[in-house]
């Protein structure tokens, strides 16, 4: 495996789908609340 | 009652278009001009251009749109723009029965999206050329069945070559490439043809995950992690091949001539490609009240609109200059003349620009797609809102102050499909304010990856395609 490949770790939770769906809540989040914050500037 | 006319009907031109008509559309005049009588969602293309999404999907009809928010709709193609004050007009050539149309106006936004110049690298497009492209929806159905007949090839036990990228030294854009060469990845993977395909990305960009912002960077466990590492990741975990530094010159049937920054000359054979091609401004004429040429008051060379940025600086003081980006998207000789998306000139590149030994520039111009296009469309139309109603322009949006997500897909299986998720702030660094080489907010700037983006990406279609049918509830969805 190449050093700049991801690790066994790193793809277990890339495909993790619990703990996808708490990154999809925040990530929506995050996303949401600094665009809101541009949209009322 | 004031006339605003917006010539365009893409991210800029619609997001401006559901602003204008729902503030001023009973009181005031709204129209839209545009060469397409469908608004298309640009980012869903590439799931088009692999054949996981059907082209009806990602459009719908203007017109009822507009019906319901008070603008009006004319379906023909911006040719003039007479901007001489006291007799302001568009003149425009109608769809279908070629017929002309003047629309006069006291605003006007231009935001007709970019001309897609192939025929500035020669050979390359789906027209005349030897290469793919998914900039239009006519371009990623052409692009989806010569994908799924070299799939067919593929089937049969051919071996084939590959390549996506950039077609132009200077073209912007590659984080739709990105997308492509991802998806197809997925979908070979998916149909057990993964080792029949050689995949190459080919792209003007000075360093892999550049994306002609220079690149990302994000604070992860106490250091910066670049986008770089992180897509060569991607791409050395997907064994997906990579050439950067790389301006294509010249296509032939099944070749690609290229040059790099260190002046080497090559060719890359190809049994299909999808290479994005330089973009430029919409060749309009701009005509005075005595019939001269004014288009150098109100376009640089390219034919992008000037706005109120600080034009001509030279890379290095730019870099270090954060309001020498346009903040209203105003044209100063033209007041009530604004740009949008695409459409406005960027007083220079975002990514450190390089020019070869042979004199050939090799650099992302700035993309302006997506978010940003919608931002500045928001911008535009709050502004007009204020000149119309006896105000000063009070709605101000720099690059260099602006934030930006952007999903890149990576497989649009809800189950096992992948995107990367970008988000920075600015997307021009601003040095000035971010006191770090980067000139970016690292807490804010999030780079990831995960099945969480694909269902981002999914969500993220459903969501647009409701805004930009000003359905209820629109206002709330960010741009």
């Amino acid at each position: 495996m190449s050093e700049q490949q991801f690790s066994r770790a790193e793809k277990f939770w890339m495909n993790f789908k619990l703990y996808q769906l708490w990154r999809f809540i925040v990530l929506n989040i995050k996303v949401y609340t600094i665009a809101v914050q541009s949209k009322f500037r | 009652m004031a006339k605003i006319v917006v010539i365009g009907a893409g991210f800029a031109g619609q997001t401006a278009a559901i602003y204008l008509g729902t503030r001023l559309g009973k009181k005031h005049e709204v129209t839209v001009i545009s060469n397409r009588d469908v608004f298309g969602y640009v980012p869903s293309w590439v799931w088009v251009g692999v054949g996981h999404m059907k082209p009806e999907a990602t459009i719908f009809k203007l017109k009822p749109v507009y019906d319901r928010i008070h603008v009006n709709f004319v379906h023909a193609a911006a040719k003039e723009i007479h901007p001489d004050a006291g007799d302001q007009y568009v003149i425009g050539e109608e769809i279908g029965t070629g017929k002309q149309v003047r629309l006069d106006y006291d605003y006007l936004v231009i935001a007709p999206g970019p001309l897609l110049n192939f025929a500035g690298t020669p050979g390359l497009g789906p027209d005349g050329g030897f290469t793919h492209s998914i900039c239009s929806l006519p371009h990623a159905i052409k692009t989806r069945d010569a994908y799924l007949a070299l799939v067919e090839r593929m089937k049969k036990g051919e071996k084939v070559k590959i390549v996506i990228g950039t077609g132009h030294p200077m073209a912007t854009c590659q984080g739709a490439a990105f997308e492509y060469i991802s998806n197809v990845h997925k979908d070979l993977v998916k149909r057990g043809l993964r080792d029949k395909a050689d995949l190459l990305w080919l792209s003007n960009e000075p360093a892999l995950g550049d994306f002609g912002v220079n690149g990302v960077q994000i604070k992860r466990n106490g250091h910066v992690m670049r986008s770089e590492e992180f897509i060569r990741s991607i791409f050395e975990d997907a064994g997906i091949r990579y050439q950067v530094q790389t301006g294509v010159t010249k296509v032939e049937e099944g070749k690609i001539h290229w040059q790099n920054y260190a002046g080497e000359e090559g060719v890359t054979e190809f049994d299909f490609a999808m290479l994005i091609p330089q973009f430029k401004g919409q060749p309009f004429k701009y005509i005075g009240k005595d019939g001269s040429d004014v288009s150098s008051k109100l376009v640089n060379p390219a034919g992008f609109v000037l706005v109120d940025g600080k034009y001509g600086l030279p890379y290095p003081e730019l870099a270090q200059t954060p309001e020498a980006w346009p903040a209203r998207y105003q044209n100063p000789t033209y007041p009530n003349i604004f740009a949008a998306g695409i459409a406005f000139a960027p007083p220079g590149p975002i990514s450190k620009p390089f020019t070869n030994p042979n004199n050939v520039a090799i650099a992302p111009a700035p993309p302006r797609t997506g978010m940003v296009s919608g931002m500045i469309g928001r911008v535009v139309a709050l502004n007009i809102v204020d000149m119309v109603n006896g105000r000063e322009p009070s709605h101000s949006e720099r690059m260099t102050e602006m934030i930006a997500a952007c999903i890149a897909s990576m497989g649009d299986s809800l189950w096992d499909g992948s995107a990367v998720a970008i988000v920075m702030r600015p997307v021009v660094p601003d040095r000035k304010k971010y006191q770090n080489e980067y000139g970016r907010d690292l807490f804010i700037s999030h780079l990831e990856m995960g099945t969480a983006g694909a269902w981002m990406k999914f969500m993220l279609h459903h969501t647009f395609m409701w805004k930009f049918k000003a359905l209820p509830g629109w206002e709330l969805i960010p741009e």
